[in-house]
């Protein structure tokens, strides 16, 4: 066939693209670079400096194998790693996208100091030294005036979280915010009360029947279980789609029920009642593993199909149908435990209800496994001290408000109200790394009061940030692309996150930047790495896997250490607990039992919230690439309700709530309840420094209210109620 | 005329989820500028009544035709059918971007380059080909609804496929007693509901191989539509760029005239 011209113009034109960005990162340009001096010596890379080099993606939390195609030092294509078991060498349109996130013009690539008022967006260059020194002496002061608990810090699910930990606790602090509970808290503490285990593994292979609750698998996309459901789908298996919502995953299910939101929990509990009542359940698995079915009959009496449907808006016939269906495919059956599920006040229960309706199945084994776990994999770590003891309370209330919540969890929008509240004391000093809860905590005008509270904030990221926006410190980090973090074993197998590129301007790495500070603070010890190879040697010293192999390799595998038994779980009866007496002591129910949650007044609306595939959260909507191929944020309303207000498509609408009120688009739809809005979240940034998110959709983190479930700590992100009038 | 090979993606609509992973990876692979894009995924939109609603997404892009209009007007020779491949492809270096191919083809899958002024559409990535690997956006296919291969080869995944298919549907496209006789192959469209139905194009045939063109959709209404639809499909932000480029092409074409 002729050669095409396709390819070099191509690439021609790619590097043109990439030397309109070089402009704003001109150091470190001539230098010979070790990346791929390293890469040349392991054998991925050409003399050239073309080749591939495997990593792994950072577009969401999922972590993909990533294979990058680099040419002459500059990366140009990202493909799914084969071997990866997230990935099966594909990628979603974030993880295809990931490159732009390297390459953004908007890319923070020097310190940054402000020097004018905090949100006016006014910065100042600074050398790594200057920076880090005043962050260090800020925190110092802080710890030396108030002590070390008035320092909090956060940061969000990656692979350098240990260093962080080793960071805040190290200096003191037990302040400790992560983003999980304005996301899944609900799911996995009712899974630690039933299971034992955060979130058991779930598995595709030999499914037939599922229920998703909430589960938008298509546009929440974690790409092997989005692969694994598809798949699951074209072999036959049936799929019950719940959500008010008739988003892309409903339109691939065999059934959609639209749910009154809230009201997920008496759908499962009337299923409960009817696998019980009509005997449907797996006796052998109940008798010989569970604990509490006895309580479980007896608490779900009253709640029948009949009882549901007036509050779901279900018909009776349907549940009691999807309950035998259920039973009958027994262990072939899954009730999805969700992932975003912190919805309402009542999540908690709804969560409880769904692993016992597992269990009522005994799909153990089958459906569900234990979790494959990110600990052990023989790795060493490099030495340190213990933590230092930390006796103060942590703001956040875990455990003395909410005891069951663990303390790498949390509740973020707790401690933010504790901060803003100075009770039961007040913090001075905020590190965030990697996050963003500007934009993603509920309430943001509550959010910049706690800021506003605040002697000194800092922020870690690629971009300038909503939070780095109003911070007095801005630390470049190196994109996923650009450095190595720390190993984290997935199963049996180790794969490793490395640069395929140099950083670009002055960006370090996580490693780098926890150490030089740690440092700083008195911490070394605490840090005892060279630098981040060395971190890794220390990590592969017990394995005997060399870096150079697994450098090449991307991945390799390791004696599996796991228990074969998966029939015990780490509960107080070593059994699954549908009764948890753990509960009981704390006087919470110990069987799920109905929560009527709150309903809006006539004339608003449940305020819903969800995703879209093209974005993760609150951090990639700057992403030309995916700014490209997004729908425009709009708010959805069905169109019964948009006629009885006079609204039509592309209105300009305002949204209210009791706490804020933002301007958007309006898109009437077929495909949601007439009592609900949907608003995509993780647009609406006030960082006027991203240039392509800037203008973007509205934030629904301007009209949540901060309502908080008291056993797990979530954030009910759909209990917030709204009116809409023409803007 | 008989290929050597003949290479055709064969789609399998019920297993797209729209997540666009292929368009941002088309854009990636053949550095598509930012106001462009090489392929489609359609909107069929919310179809039905509440709440026996379905919704159905149709990736398209060049249909690398056995019979394309786009070859017939190519003044330049620029545009052609290869004979080893069977693809349709542009030699960019030939192509002196006066746009008749866009004009013609039926499917709207063509751009002109402004920057580069050339014409730029799927190539299949016949780069990624000639070193074995399978076009961007089908290597990536989150739903595996995109498979690309050749249909001489009785063993492709392509050809089972096809053998194996409940219905198979093609967008083909008849003027003048010629059809296109497009190469994308749509798998389990034929069942579905929506714009792509009755009601717009005409008959909506269910088939299985030996193939004919069946779904045969008149030339006003796809010209109708093809814009529009390739609008909706991407939101406001594309209709905007889509409606800029139409008025750009029209005007170009004007200059031309003078």
């Amino acid at each position: 066939m002729p050669k095409t011209e396709l390819s070099r113009l191509s690439r021609r034109n790619f590097l043109k693209l990439g030397a309109a960005a070089a402009s704003a990162f001109a150091v470190g340009q001539f230098i010979p670079p070790p990346v791929a001096r390293a890469a040349r010596q392991s054998g991925a890379l050409d003399e050239n400096g073309s080749g591939y080099i495997s990593t792994m993606c950072e577009m969401c939390v999922w972590r993909c194998g990533v294979r990058a195609k680099v040419v002459e030092g500059k990366v140009v294509k990202l493909e799914g790693n084969p071997e990866h078991s997230h990935s099966h060498g594909k990628l979603c349109a974030r993880g295809q996208a990931g490159l732009m996130n390297t390459y953004d013009p908007d890319r923070v690539l020097t310190p940054l100091i402000r020097v004018g008022k905090r949100g006016e967006g006014k910065f100042r260059k600074a050398t790594w030294s200057e920076a880090l020194d005043e962050v260090a002496e800020a925190m110092l002061k802080i710890k030396n005036t108030y002590g070390p608990e008035a320092m909090v810090f956060s940061s969000t699910h990656n692979l350098s979280q240990p260093l962080f930990e080793n960071l805040l606790y190290g200096f003191g602090s037990p302040n400790y915010g992560t983003q999980r509970s304005l996301c899944f808290n609900a799911m996995i503490v009712s899974n630690l009360i039933t299971y034992g285990m955060e979130e058991p593994a779930r598995d595709y292979s030999q499914l037939q029947y599922l229920i998703l609750t909430g589960r938008n698998l298509t546009e929440a996309i974690s790409t092997s279980e989005t692969i694994d459901l598809v798949d699951s789908i074209a072999r036959g298996a049936k799929v019950v789609y719940i959500d008010p919502r008739f988003t892309k995953t409903a339109s691939k299910a065999s059934e959609w029920l639209p749910v009154r939101p809230g009201t997920d929990l008496a759908f499962h509990l009337a299923m409960i009642n009817v696998i019980i009542s009509e005997k449907l359940y797996n006796t052998s698995f109940i008798d010989q593993y569970t604990i509490g079915f006895e309580q479980v009959s007896s608490a779900v009496l009253s709640y029948t199909p009949e009882w549901a449907a007036t509050l779901t808006g279900i018909e009776a016939d349907v549940i009691r149908r999807i309950a035998r269906e259920f039973a009958a495919a027994g262990r072939y059956a899954l009730a999805h435990n969700g992932w975003r599920t912190s919805n309402f006040i009542n999540s908690f229960p709804t969560e409880r209800a769904i692993t016992i309706l597992n269990a009522l199945v005994g799909n153990w084994g089958m459906t569900m496994f234990p979790a494959a776990g990110e600990g052990g994999g023989g790795l060493g770590s490099p030495p340190q001290p213990p933590y230092p003891r930390i006796s103060a309370q942590r703001l956040d209330g875990v455990p003395w408000m909410y005891p069951f919540v663990p303390l790498k969890i949390g509740v973020f929008q707790q401690m933010r109200d504790s901060i803003v509240e100075g009770k039961p004391y007040e913090a001075h000093g905020w590190f965030i790394s990697r996050q963003n809860p500007v934009l993603s905590l509920p309430d943001r005008q509550k959010t910049l009061k706690a800021f506003n509270k605040m002697d000194f904030i800092v922020t870690m990221d690629i971009l300038m940030n909503d939070t780095g926006w109003f911070s007095d410190v801005v630390l470049p980090e190196a994109s996923y692309l650009e450095r190595y973090d720390p190993l984290v074993p997935l199963g049996n197998q180790i794969f490793i996150r490395q640069p395929v590129i140099e950083p670009q301007g002055e960006a370090k790495s996580a490693l780098w930047v926890y150490k030089e500070l740690g440092t700083r603070l008195g911490l070394a010890d605490f840090f005892q790495y060279k630098d981040e190879e060395d971190y890794i040697y220390q990590q592969l010293a017990p394995t005997g896997i060399s870096l150079d192999e697994l450098r090449l390799q991307g991945g390799v595998t390791v004696p599996s250490s796991g228990d074969s038994n998966i029939f015990k779980w780490s509960t107080p009866s070593g059994k699954v607990e549908l009764y948890s007496a753990t509960l009981q002591e704390d006087n919470f129910d110990p069987v799920p039992a109905w929560l009527d949650p709150p309903q809006p007044k006539a004339g608003e609306f449940y305020l819903l919230t969800g995703k879209v595939g093209q974005h993760t959260q609150f951090g990639t909507q700057n992403n030309q690439l995916l700014h490209k191929y997004q729908d425009v944020p709009r708010l959805w309303m069905a169109e019964e309700a948009a006629q009885n207000l006079g609204l039509k498509d592309w209105d300009m609408v305002e949204v209210t709530s009791p706490v804020g009120s933002v301007t958007v688009a309006l898109e009437v739809t077929s495909a949601i309840r007439s009592d609900c809005v949907y608003l995509t979240p993780g647009f609406g940034h006030l960082s006027m420094a991203l240039r392509t998110a800037y203008g973007v959709g509205a934030s629904d983190s301007q009209l949540h209210v901060t309502y908080t479930d008291p056993i797990s700590g979530g954030q009910a992100l759909s209990q917030t109620f709204v009116s809409v009038k023409k803007a | 005329m008989p290929t050597k090979n003949h290479y055709a993606f064969v789609i399998d609509v019920t297993r797209c989820i729209d997540c666009r992973a292929c368009l941002v990876a088309c854009s990636v692979e053949n550095s598509v500028p930012m106001d462009h894009t090489r392929i489609w995924v359609h909107d069929q939109q919310v179809q039905g009544e509440w709440p026996t609603l379905s919704r159905v997404f149709v990736p398209y892009n060049c249909m690398h035709c056995d019979h394309p209009p786009c070859t017939e007007v190519c003044v330049s020779g620029a545009t052609y059918k290869d004979s080893t491949t069977g693809l349709v492809l542009v030699d960019q270096e030939a192509c002196i971007g006066c746009g008749y191919c866009v004009e013609a083809c039926p499917y709207g899958v063509r751009y002109i380059d402004q920057k580069r002024g050339v014409v730029d559409k799927c190539n299949a990535c016949v780069q990624r080909l000639e070193v074995g690997l399978q076009p961007a956006c089908v290597a990536t296919c989150v739903g595996k609804a995109r498979m690309f291969g050749d249909l001489n080869d009785p063993n492709s995944e392509v050809s089972v496929a096809l053998q194996n298919a409940k219905s198979v549907t093609r967008l083909d496209y008849e003027k003048n007693g010629t059809d296109t006789d497009p190469n994308i192959y749509y798998l389990n469209l034929a069942e579905t509901e929506g714009i792509l139905s009755s009601d717009t194009f005409g008959q909506v045939a269910q088939t299985t191989l030996p193939r004919d063109p069946h779904y045969t959709i008149s030339e006003e209404g796809w010209k109708k539509v093809a814009i529009p639809l390739v609008a909706v499909a991407m939101g406001a932000t594309f209709l905007a760029q889509a409606v800029f480029f139409t008025k750009q092409l029209l005007e170009g074409e004007k200059d031309f005239e003078d």
